[in-house]
């Protein structure tokens, strides 16, 4: 696996973190409905676990990149786990700020993690 | 209202075309990744299909031939069955990621299985087009459609920079591949071959004569016009909600979140309205687009102007394309990334598809006094060198960006 692709695959991590965020204020605000929230907080778990999935498989070339894959395949399976929480209970507003923050902080995380390639 | 009621088939053909499954998701894309920069490709897309969609349905005025009767009159017959079989392959691809898009939007309202609702959209399309008139169809899908003008709604109430707006209408030099890579891709998508082939042969359907020649303009203008206005709403709402997060969205999901945003449950709900009337609209405009070409190739009767158990070729053929289309569904392939394929390769076949319109429109001998003006050749021409620039540079642009990416 290449630098850019390893790029590529965080940058997806940190995007999807960001949208979980979105959709996680929405519920913390009360602003949107139980279904979509469960659907789409699963949907996008489902994005980041193929990530995660793709990532695991890759044979990194060098120590940086391994490193970088090892905490990019960590924060891909936090981010699953808020979003999970999103998934688990879609109409709780505490629930719904608790993942905001974590998926933020993710977001934040995976972005770090994306510049330092 | 009468008048409303008239610009129906310009707005079922531009909806189903402009924001089926795959645009949707390619608008959002675009105004998360590009912003307001690319907004300038919707309405150079928008009149190209203008242009085209009124040549066409003043030659059926005229003429009574529909796009694919004039495929099969100027073309050798190896070359209309080669622009008759790359045309089914894209529709009927096309037509199974709308059907999968029927199943993801109805699983975001109930939650149960989006194969389940995979089989219950194919029974509710087949049904719709068995019991309603054409003019049923082209009404209850082209205008619940219009439910997507939330994004609209969404724009101006997120506070739009109006000086960025204005500026991105403006085209610009740009180094960047994916730059020109959501141009092509926006510019396409307005430029879609089924649009043209429903457009014809729904004029036929209607039975449009040389006294329709105002209601045909104002189909293409109004109908197309429309299909571009929701299309650049989806784009900018995205550049405000989507961009400054550094979401780059994936799926339908991302872009109903985008009119939750402002408006909340309310823009969520109509959002979803909007996305399931369209891609329903897509999915019948595909259908018939199938059935239709493969009938005026083969000269067979067509139309749902006639009882369906009168032309047994044109409704089996009709029914087929829609269990293709159910089984490429039930492969569980991405629909987002099914319909941006078609977008993208069906590009090569958009000159084979728009030549015979222009040939025939030019003709005096066929068209008499409603010959093309100066405007309408200059605009035809032009437009047909630009799809043919198109078609080489989409693959290459679709290669080179990693689709977008």
């Amino acid at each position: 696996m290449s630098p850019d692709e390893l790029k590529r695959s965080i940058e997806t991590l940190e995007s999807t973190a960001a949208e979980g965020a979105l959709l996680a204020q929405d519920v913390a605000e009360d602003r949107s409905k139980a279904t979509f929230v469960r659907v789409h907080s699963r949907d996008l778990g489902d994005v980041v676990v193929h990530e995660a999935e793709k990532l695991n498989d890759a044979e990194a070339g060098d120590a940086d990149v391994g490193s970088a894959k090892t905490d990019a395949i960590d924060l891909a399976d936090r981010i699953d786990t808020a979003l999970g929480q999103l998934q688990v209970a879609p109409g709780s507003e505490p629930d719904g700020r608790t993942a905001e923050k974590a998926l933020s902080g993710l977001s934040e995380d995976a972005g770090k993690l994306a510049e330092g390639l | 209202m009468k008048a409303v009621f008239q610009v129906a088939l310009g707005v079922i053909a531009a909806i189903g075309g402009f924001v089926d499954i795959g645009d949707l998701v390619f608008n959002a894309q675009a105004g998360s990744s590009v912003g307001a920069p690319a907004l300038w490709a919707v309405p150079v897309g928008v009149l190209g299909i203008i242009v085209f969609a009124e040549m066409s349905g003043r030659i059926v005025a005229v003429s009574k031939k529909p796009n694919f009767v004039l495929v099969r009159e100027r073309y050798s017959p190896r070359l209309s069955l080669f622009t008759l079989v790359a045309s089914l392959v894209l529709t009927v691809l096309t037509l199974g990621a709308e059907l999968g898009g029927l199943g993801f939007v109805l699983n975001y309202f109930f939650d149960v299985s989006v194969n389940f609702f995979i089989l219950l959209a194919l029974l509710a399309i087949a049904a719709a087009i068995y019991f309603l008139p054409f003019g049923g169809l082209e009404r209850v899908f082209g205008y619940m459609g219009l439910a997507l003008l939330v994004y609209l709604a969404a724009t101006l109430k997120l506070d739009p920079d109006w000086g960025e707006i204005g500026s991105g209408f403006v085209p610009e030099s740009h180094g960047a591949a994916v730059y020109w890579y959501f141009i092509v891709g926006l510019i396409a998508a307005a430029l879609m071959p089924y649009e043209i082939y429903f457009y014809s042969s729904g004029a036929v359907e209607e039975d449009w004569d040389e006294s329709d020649m105002a209601v045909n303009r104002a189909n293409s203008i109004v109908g197309f016009g429309l299909g571009g206005l929701i299309s650049v709403a989806i784009l900018l709402a995205s550049a405000q909600v989507l961009k400054p997060a550094g979401i780059s969205p994936t799926s339908v999901g991302s872009v109903a979140l985008v009119a939750q945003q402002p408006y909340a449950q309310l823009g969520l709900i109509l959002a979803f309205i909007g996305i399931l009337f369209a891609v329903a609209g897509a999915t019948i405009d595909t259908a018939f687009s199938a059935a239709y070409n493969l009938a005026q190739h083969q000269g067979w009767k067509w139309g749902k102007r006639f009882r369906l158990l009168s032309e047994p070729r044109f409704t089996l053929s009709l029914a087929g394309f829609l269990l293709i289309g159910f089984a490429i569904a039930q492969t569980g392939v991405d629909p987002i990334e099914l319909t941006e394929y078609a977008v993208i390769f069906s590009i090569p076949v958009l000159p084979l598809t728009y030549l015979p319109i222009l040939l025939v429109g030019n003709d005096r001998n066929v068209m008499g006094k409603h010959v093309n003006g100066p405007l309408a050749r200059v605009l035809g021409w032009g437009y047909f060198c630009l799809i043919c620039v198109l078609a080489v540079a989409a693959p290459v642009l679709f290669v080179w960006t990693n689709g977008g990416g």
